[in-house]
């Protein structure tokens, strides 16, 4: 018998006004011991609702849940708050996203998981200790003893949710539940996760069932795969037919877009200094000595900088990847190279001519508008990088009104020219950024960069909040605006598959400096810095073939410069 | 005066439906909202139509019937046929002074609050906009403005506005609604100030700049629609307590003058007389207008907090 099936599982929500939506379609599937399920969708697809469903933790009012959820036999629909409070912890453990949120920040951690114990079985108080002190050996926090009463705020994003899996652990549950558990880490502590829960699953005989929107992160970890769109299993089976060969299109192009690697160019052979011509080769932006140091002059002697002496240039028509994790400073260096803050130390240019100052600290740097159109920016977040009180149009015509004297009519033809490069229907313009998909709204952010006709584009973590095939669209977009108008793209990203398939050449920063650079082939091939090994080796996906070697592979569909 | 802090103050950033109609269409959906409304539009129709319910029972505001409202030893009568709510101790009519004190109490409320709402706007906007020494020079202002003690100060200011002939330099009126005005802008400033601080680190804000807007346009377009709809239900938890404070200072005798009629001048006689033992209408004909319209605003403000907290019904 499975640790846990569902069967023929609906979900309804019931709209006080207009018609009800049916989220979940009738959804079955299955997990044994010692097995992990993979459940795969996009936003949407109705793969979180079902399983909150399933285990009875779907309390939105108007919600109506239908089929059956067995665990062990039981039917987990319709049970008792009662029994399903016994099952969840004991039986039955969950990790969520994301770490920050799921923990109490004013108790310990050690506290935090004794409870996870004690809401369940009475024990003396140094067994619990005990026994919090071997789980949280066990995840992973090197010198539990010391660990043991120190607070969430002084753990990183990855030991918390390695805190959060000795929660989910602790009572040695037959079935634990892992919704998108890595997506908020960085992808070496999301490999170092993964490892942990499959070592996990090896010493115990958990069955796993792990949600995820990325094919790739779930291919080292999954033994069955079930892909879900707009409520309804797409496809399922065993991980290596799926992997293998998919049946459904939609699996395909899933899959599709989470393969990684260096795309092919035509110029690979060339080296980056003879790699000329009109197109790509003159330095463009150039980047020099840039360090930058939060906070007041007399607090710095204690912290690190965040940026410390930067130098690259950016060329005409090149799109240059800024990797590094949390806290590398790369998000930093992108708001100094888009005129948003100044630097400490060191200067950018755009064609020799200085925009930056160290001297005089300014909360906010205002660069002439000459260069301000020269340099845009494209923000993480597509659902606050635009005003949710402007329709399109307004949030558009903003950069005409404020640079250019153009007629109603003139500035109807640009604001259809402009939505049309982005590949967006003219009647986008009347909505509201609310009424927009994510990658819509992205989208718009990129037209409205596009607007002042930029020479440079800093697009910070640009598709990081999107789906995976809204991701591959966006990237499409942004190598189409390299090749027709010869923009230079930094492309600043924590994602290194993301950057080897779009960047030409990469930047890794650790710590605040550049610890590697080079043409994305050769780092990706042959990195010399060890932590940009680490970061290659930390891509998910490399068991089913997912990354491609840093070998061009010619593929068609891929950017020709 | 208000010590209703803005704790709730939220963003309403996701709001579901941007547009007004629909926003308009959720709002009076809600119950709370309904119920405000219909108690305000009451109080507001009476006000409007005080001068026809004089003509009908042929009461004037400041008319005086001690013949008819008034028995032999003087103490006045209670409701009647022709005087439904009884009458004060001068003999007039308490119904009709009532609906006269509505007019007050809105035409002071309304403005004030208003007023206080552009200056305490004006100022958190900048504040929290710009940061560094004008946040400094700005919310030092408004603690000092919150530390003055409210009714003396409007004593000293209502005695600076007599002339040595006993007139008014300033009509009390106008001069009510200033004391009120300055002491209730402070919490809009407060709010703006938070609200604004939090937006302009968003990255529309930022993104705006990126296209070289400049900071004028940036509070208008992008800050200023944001926090709109949070200080507007702001005015409307804040009118009713300045309609208190009206009644305050009238009740205190410095504020609306006898003979015209304001609920607070209204209960103080009431009190000051201690007719409303035998004639009861007297004070609760007026205590009943002040909660009602107190309620009433304040049932909207909670409703279209409500609705428009993206939170709604999570809390």
């Amino acid at each position: 018998m499975s640790v846990f099936a569902v069967e023929d599982l609906r979900v309804t929500f019931r709209q006080r006004h207009g018609a009800d939506v049916e989220a979940v379609k009738g959804v079955s599937f299955a997990v044994e011991a010692g097995r992990t399920l993979a459940i795969v969708g996009e936003s949407g697809s109705g793969k979180s609702v079902s399983l909150l469903a399933a285990t009875g933790l779907l309390n939105t009012a108007g919600a109506v849940v239908q089929g059956r959820a067995l665990h062990h036999g039981t039917d987990l629909v319709g049970a008792s708050a009662e029994e399903l409070r016994r099952l969840r912890g004991s039986q039955i453990g969950f990790v969520f996203q994301d770490p920050q949120a799921n923990l109490h920040p004013l108790k310990t951690v050690g506290a935090q998981v004794a409870e996870a114990i004690t809401s369940h079985r009475r024990e003396p108080r140094r067994q619990v200790r005990a026994r919090v002190l071997e789980l949280l050996d066990e995840v992973g926090i090197r010198e539990p003893r010391r660990r043991i009463d120190d607070y969430p705020v002084q753990f990183s994003g990855g030991m918390r949710q390695r805190v959060m899996i000795a929660m989910a652990l602790a009572l040695n549950p037959g079935l634990l539940i892992a919704d998108e558990p890595t997506t908020a880490l960085d992808v070496t502590v999301q490999a170092s996760i993964l490892d942990l829960l499959r070592g996990l699953q090896r010493d115990h005989g958990t069955a796993i069932i792990f949600v995820s929107h990325d094919l790739a992160v779930v291919s080292d970890i999954a033994d069955d795969i079930v892909v879900m769109r707009g409520g309804v299993v797409v496809e399922s089976g065993d991980a290596d037919e799926v992997y293998g060969a998919p049946a459904q299109p939609y699996t395909r192009e899933l899959l599709d877009a989470a393969v990684r690697g260096p795309a092919a160019g035509p110029d690979v052979e060339a080296g980056p200094d003879t790699a000329g011509g009109a197109t790509l080769g003159d330095p463009l932006l150039q980047v020099s000595g840039v360090g930058h140091h939060y906070g007041h002059r007399r607090a710095r002697a204690d912290t690190p900088p965040a940026v410390s002496d930067v130098s690259f240039d950016l060329r005409r028509g090149e799109i240059l990847g800024l990797v590094g994790e949390s806290g590398s400073g790369k998000s930093t260096l992108g708001r100094i190279v888009a005129g948003l803050l100044d630097p400490s130390a060191g200067s950018v240019s755009i064609d020799g001519s200085t925009y930056t100052s160290t001297g005089r600290r300014r909360a906010r740097p205002r660069l002439d508008p000459r260069t301000r159109g020269r340099i845009q920016v494209v923000f993480q977040d597509p659902y606050s990088s635009l005003n949710p009180r402007r329709r399109v149009r307004d949030i558009l015509a903003e950069p005409f009104d404020l640079h250019r004297d153009l007629a109603a009519q003139e500035l109807e033809v640009e604001l259809e020219a402009l939505v049309n490069t982005v590949e967006l229907a003219p009647s986008i313009l009347n909505r509201f950024p609310a009424h927009l998909s994510g990658g819509q709204r992205q989208r718009v952010a990129v037209a409205r960069a596009l607007a002042l006709s930029p020479d440079v584009v800093v697009a910070d973590e640009a598709v990081s909040a999107l789906d995976i095939t809204t991701q591959s669209q966006i990237l499409a977009l942004i190598r189409r605006l390299r090749e027709e108008r010869g923009i230079s793209f930094l492309f600043i990203s924590h994602d290194l598959g993301v950057v080897s398939e779009l960047c030409d050449r990469v930047l890794v920063l650790n710590g605040g400096r550049v610890v590697e650079q080079g043409r994305t082939e050769q780092v990706f091939s042959a990195a010399r810095d060890p932590y940009t090994r680490l970061l290659i080796d930390s891509i998910p996906g490399k068991r089913r073939g997912l990354v491609r070697a840093g070998a061009p592979t010619g593929e068609e569909g891929r950017v020709h410069v | 005066m208000s010590d209703v802090a803005p704790a709730r103050a939220t963003l309403f950033l996701e709001a579901p439906e941007p547009e007004v109609a629909g926003l308009a269409r959720s709002v009076l959906r809600d119950r709370s909202v309904r119920i405000g409304v219909t108690v305000v539009g009451v109080v507001v129709l009476l006000a409007v139509a005080a001068p026809l319910v004089a003509a009908l029972v042929g009461h004037g505001p400041t008319e005086q019937f001690q013949s008819e409202a008034l028995d032999s030893s003087g103490v006045p009568i209670g409701p009647s046929s022709s005087f439904w709510l009884g009458a004060d101790g001068n003999g007039r009519d308490v119904l009709v002074r009532v609906l006269y004190g509505a007019r007050v109490s809105l035409l002071v409320g309304i403005p004030a609050t208003t007023i206080a709402m552009v200056i305490g706007t004006l100022v958190g906007l900048l504040a929290g906009f710009f940061g560094g020494w004008v946040d400094q020079v700005l919310s030092q202002v408004t603690d000092v403005v919150l530390s003055f003690p409210f009714v003396v100060t409007a004593l000293s200011l209502v005695a600076l506005n007599r002339t040595e002939d006993g007139s008014s330099r300033v009509s009390p009126v106008l001069l009510v609604i200033g004391i009120v005005a300055a002491f209730s802008w402070t919490y809009f400033a407060r709010l703006t100030r938070g609200l604004t601080a939090e937006l302009r680190s968003r990255p529309f804000v930022e993104a705006s700049e990126t296209i070289g807007s400049g900071s004028w346009r940036i509070i208008r377009r992008d800050v200023l629609p944001n926090i709109a709809p949070a200080v507007i239900v702001y005015w409307a938890v804040q009118l009713p307590t300045n309609i208190v404070a009206e009644a305050t200072l009238s009740f205190l005798g410095i504020g609306v003058q006898a003979p015209t009629p304001s609920w607070g001048n209204m209960i103080a006689d009431a009190q000051r007389t201690s007719l409303y033992q035998v004639q009861p209408w007297f004070l609760i004909g007026p205590a009943v207008g002040l909660v009602a319209t107190v309620v009433g605003f304040n049932a909207i403000s909670n409703g279209v907090r409500n609705v428009l907290d993206p939170h709604h019904g999570t809390r």
